[in-house]
């Protein structure tokens, strides 16, 4: 009996904890990456306290970076270890999607539970609003997992490499970027801001993860 | 029923026509052999008989009675095999069949396992924990045509099964076609072994495309 969807992403999901779990130099490379730059960018403040507005910037910058050295390897790593091919065969596109996402989205939260307490330590960023924050951070990161998995997967259907992700990230990410750092600057006692920002974050991740779906099935049978 | 129709399908690769006005038909209960030299398009072949890729002109059809098969109806009904295809190297074979098997709603148990391997010429005891990146090429290989027996897949697509086989892994191939094909499976397999050739009921001479 075919399974569910739901069963299907729980499958790929898991497939992807196992494996990720084995392979320590990914966990390493980005867990390093973030504390290695949090740490340069404390030593350049030199305990001065910052604006808001600078370590709101900050953080989305440590974490769209720190997102970017895992992100464009869900698809790639697959098929470096020639096991994209036995995916397509076996796996429905929206299971693969779907689990791709909730991994990097896990992926993306644990590094940001790492990165976030430290960051506010290290750089005496005072959180005003901590739910803002949370929920700002959390909307933010399903956008760069969403947004992350699909431009992953349309790069290595193009068969292109050599830095193409990190070009088309950007532009595809900006519009959550913006208004997480406004929020996120309120968050740190800043400005205050509409929560209609939170909602505009929300419409596109909406957005991208509808269009992913859509799209994704074009990428996965060619039909 | 399945049936796979070629119907005047075209393929070229870097402006080099691999396929040239390919017409054919491939059956349930037949093993189908795709053969010829080396670049005439065998591996293109089964490609496109698996939809993963499309052909330039013409088209390959996947039907099941009357009714065409495509998107994941047709991946569902499919297993395929080929040197590019690879198992998860940090997984164990448990591991990678309970995945795989899964998302074709096989639940692997005890007898399961056991049964896949035995029919596949491994033993599970030795390797329980072993990670599927140690195995030799040959038992990648035959856990892999492990995967596809059990998958309950109605269409094999195998790329140069025996490779890497030895010659009782080959003859344990042999064997399960066989009898793949007489429960009604349609088995189209790209070779160069004169073997897996003579096994076969039917022949698309790719070197006369």
């Amino acid at each position: 009996m075919r399974p569910s969807t739901f069963q299907s992403i729980k499958l790929v999901l898991r497939k992807e904890i196992t494996t990720g779990l084995r392979f320590r130099a990914a966990w390493a490379a980005m867990l390093m990456f973030s504390f290695t730059s949090l740490v340069c960018i404390s030593f350049a403040l030199a305990g001065t306290a910052a604006e808001p507005k600078l370590l709101a910037a900050l953080l989305w910058v440590l974490l769209f970076f720190s997102s970017l050295a895992g992100s464009d390897r869900v698809f790639s790593d697959e098929e470096a270890d020639g096991t994209l091919m036995a995916l397509r065969v076996y796996a429905p596109s929206q299971a693969v999607l779907f689990g791709k996402l909730l991994y990097e989205f896990f992926v993306l939260t644990v590094i940001t539970v790492f990165l976030l307490p430290l960051f506010i330590v290290l750089l005496g960023a005072e959180t005003k609003e901590m739910l803002l924050l949370l929920c700002t951070v959390g909307a933010g990161l399903w956008g760069i997992s969403a947004a992350g998995t699909l431009l992953s997967a349309l790069i290595v259907g193009a068969g292109v490499r050599s830095g193409l992700f990190s070009v088309l990230m950007l532009p595809v990410i900006l519009p959550v970027f913006i208004p997480a750092i406004r929020l996120t600057e309120a968050a740190f006692g800043g400005t205050v801001v509409s929560l209609n920002f939170l909602g505009g974050i929300l419409l596109y991740d909406m957005i991208l993860s509808v269009g992913a779906s859509i799209l994704f099935d074009y990428i996965w049978y060619a039909e | 029923m399945k049936t796979i129709a070629f119907e005047e399908a075209e393929k070229s690769f870097s402006g080099r026509k691999i396929l040239r006005n390919l017409s054919a038909v491939c059956l349930s209960g037949q093993i189908t052999a795709a053969v010829g030299p080396n670049g005439s398009g065998k591996s293109t072949l089964l490609k496109l008989a698996g939809h993963f890729m499309l052909p330039d002109s013409g088209s390959v059809t996947v039907r099941e009675e009357d009714a065409v098969l495509k998107g994941e109806a047709l991946r569902m009904s499919i297993a395929y095999m080929s040197p590019e295809l690879r198992l998860y190297p940090r997984l164990t074979a448990r591991e990678n069949l309970s995945f795989f098997l899964g998302l074709r709603g096989v639940p692997i148990d005890d007898r399961l396992y056991g049964d896949v391997l035995n029919r596949v010429g491994m033993l599970p005891e030795t390797i329980e924990r072993t990670r599927v990146g140690e195995f030799s090429t040959g038992m990648r290989q035959r856990l892999l045509f492990g995967l596809m027996l059990a998958s309950n897949a109605d269409i094999w697509l195998l790329d140069e099964p025996g490779a890497n086989l030895d010659d009782e892994g080959r003859a344990m191939m042999l064997r399960e076609m066989r009898r793949g094909a007489e429960e009604n499976k349609l088995i189209l397999l790209a070779t160069n072994d004169s073997r897996e050739r003579g096994a076969a009921d039917e022949a698309i001479d790719l070197s006369e495309h």
